[in-house]
């Protein structure tokens, strides 16, 4: 278990030598895929979030340590794929349409991945409707909609309309960026609000279990 | 001292301010017009007003209020053309002691916003970060990109009878803390490429510089600051090419730095390196 311990500490430091080492000396030594990635990458960057959330660490650290999750990530992902294993959610995110930001969208798709959900990432100025469509394609539970500019924050509400629309299963819609607030979400029916990246993973998980 | 030769824009009154949104939340006027008068007093060449998305009447509102304490030209900023209309209306050029305001801003996706000229006459400055294809904004990835679109934007000004000396270019700064694509070197080479062609000669450059150490640790490990010299080491560098203006804190105390300064150093790599390391680099600055 040890090995597995040193897994999430070279990912909570970022070093993606060691991850992508550990992780082979691992599979050479019979551990399941999965079991890697749930008891070695997925709590070193819990950590990492924890230790973000607490300004123990910053952006830089966590971009770091994410690409140290990532690469390891990469080894594994086929065998989980060959062996049918797939991840308990699937989330779709992007920047909302009008805007083409897009730092705040990928810590947090980073994060989610970091949390093993299944990521579908459509970048930015994502219109409504291909939100919708792209639930329906990945028969996604959970949808991220990140906002920088103030005067994108209504699109929020016109692609939670056009999700509503869709009918389709009830799908958990969660925003998030710099000017948005609790009330914000709540006033545009979203069904959660993440403050940051690490609250991301928090907000999905809270909404799942629900 | 000031940087001689920068202006500064007054960030503070911007409703994405936290400490600032919340005077608007308490519609604490009192406070709003305590900050233009501290951003005054404080050196700057223009007041920003931005009231996020409330509406016209409040923004012409907020005109008047910060103009009754200051003197400083304002820098109307609002993407809405029905918002910069009402702020043009309500802008009294006399009080600015016949200096014309800033419009912040306009991008190739809302040209429209040049006719304003005829409320009052105004300095533009054009967001040169994305381009217009067909009607829909596609962000620019390369210096090349961004100084196209800096001339398509500068023809357009001209075509409007705003001179290009009246004009300042924003070729947008990104945070350096999460730069995994080299944005920092598109916008040296897009500012350096504007400022060597001979057809911008007399046009303005500026950026929101406080932008550029978001997401970054307040103090390095040594217990120095990390934004302020950070931010003073891009003025170093990019003044010369043309940066003359600056969205910025007038508190920040922006200076030119020698060569061997630690900031310095850090983004003379930066500028040499590709992709995440200059994430790492930057990490290393203040770890």
């Amino acid at each position: 278990m040890s090995d597995l311990k040193t897994l999430s500490q070279a990912v909570v430091k970022g070093n993606r030598k060691d991850s992508v080492e550990i992780t082979k000396t691992l599979l050479a030594a019979g551990m399941k895929p999965l079991d890697i990635v749930e008891k070695g990458l997925v709590p070193g960057m819990a950590e990492v979030g924890e230790k973000f959330k607490n300004n123990q660490i910053f952006v830089p650290e966590m971009l770091i340590a994410a690409r140290a999750m990532k690469e390891a990530m990469a080894l594994l992902e086929p065998l989980l794929v060959q062996a049918g294993i797939k991840p308990k959610f699937t989330a779709v995110i992007g920047t909302v349409q009008g805007d083409l930001h897009d730092i705040g969208k990928n810590l947090v798709a980073m994060m989610w991945k970091g949390a093993n959900f299944g990521v579908v990432d459509l970048g930015t100025n994502v219109s409504p409707d291909k939100f919708a469509a792209a639930v329906k394609e990945h028969n996604a539970q959970v949808v991220g909609l990140s906002a920088l500019l103030t005067t994108t924050m209504p699109a929020m509400k016109t692609t939670i309309e056009a999700l509503k629309k869709t009918g389709l299963s009830p799908v958990k819609v969660i925003i998030g960026g710099a000017p948005i607030t609790q009330e914000f979400a709540k006033e545009i029916g979203a069904d959660g609000y993440a403050p940051d990246a690490a609250s991301a993973v928090d907000v999905a998980r809270q909404l799942m279990a629900a | 001292m000031p940087i001689q030769g920068l202006t500064i824009i007054g960030e503070s009154i911007n409703d994405s301010v936290p400490s600032t949104k919340k005077l608007y939340e308490a519609n604490d006027i009192a406070g709003l017009k305590e900050l233009a008068k501290s951003q005054d007093e404080g050196g700057a060449g223009y007041i920003d007003v931005n009231v996020g998305s409330r509406t016209p009447e409040f923004l012409a509102e907020m005109v008047r209020q910060v103009q009754s304490v200051t003197a400083k030209p304002l820098s109307i900023d609002t993407p809405d053309p029905v918002m910069a209309e009402a702020a043009l209306k309500a802008y009294d050029l006399s009080r600015a002691g016949g200096k014309i305001p800033a419009l912040n801003s306009i991008s190739p996706l809302r040209v429209q916003m040049f006719e304003l000229k005829k409320i009052v006459p105004f300095k533009p400055i054009l967001l040169v970060t994305e381009r217009n294809e067909n009607g829909t904004g596609k962000p620019n990835h390369t210096a090349e990109q961004t100084y196209d679109t800096a001339k398509q934007m500068i023809a357009e000004a001209k075509r409007h009878g705003i001179a290009v000396g009246d004009c300042i270019i924003d070729a947008g700064i990104s945070p350096i803390g999460a730069d995994s694509d080299d944005q920092f070197q598109r916008l040296i080479k897009s500012i350096r490429m504007i400022h060597d062609d001979p057809q911008f000669k007399g046009v303005h450059m500026s950026v929101g510089l406080s932008n550029f150490t978001v997401m970054l640790p307040p103090k390095r490990a040594d217990g120095s600051p990390t934004k302020g010299p950070l931010e003073s080491a891009f003025l170093t560098m990019a003044m010369p090419l043309g940066m003359d203006h600056v969205i910025g804190s007038v508190k920040r105390k922006y200076e030119i730095l020698a060569p061997d300064h630690a900031a310095m150093q850090c983004l003379a790599h930066c500028l040499k390196l590709e992709g995440f390391d200059v994430i790492m680099r930057v990490q290393e600055y203040y770890a």
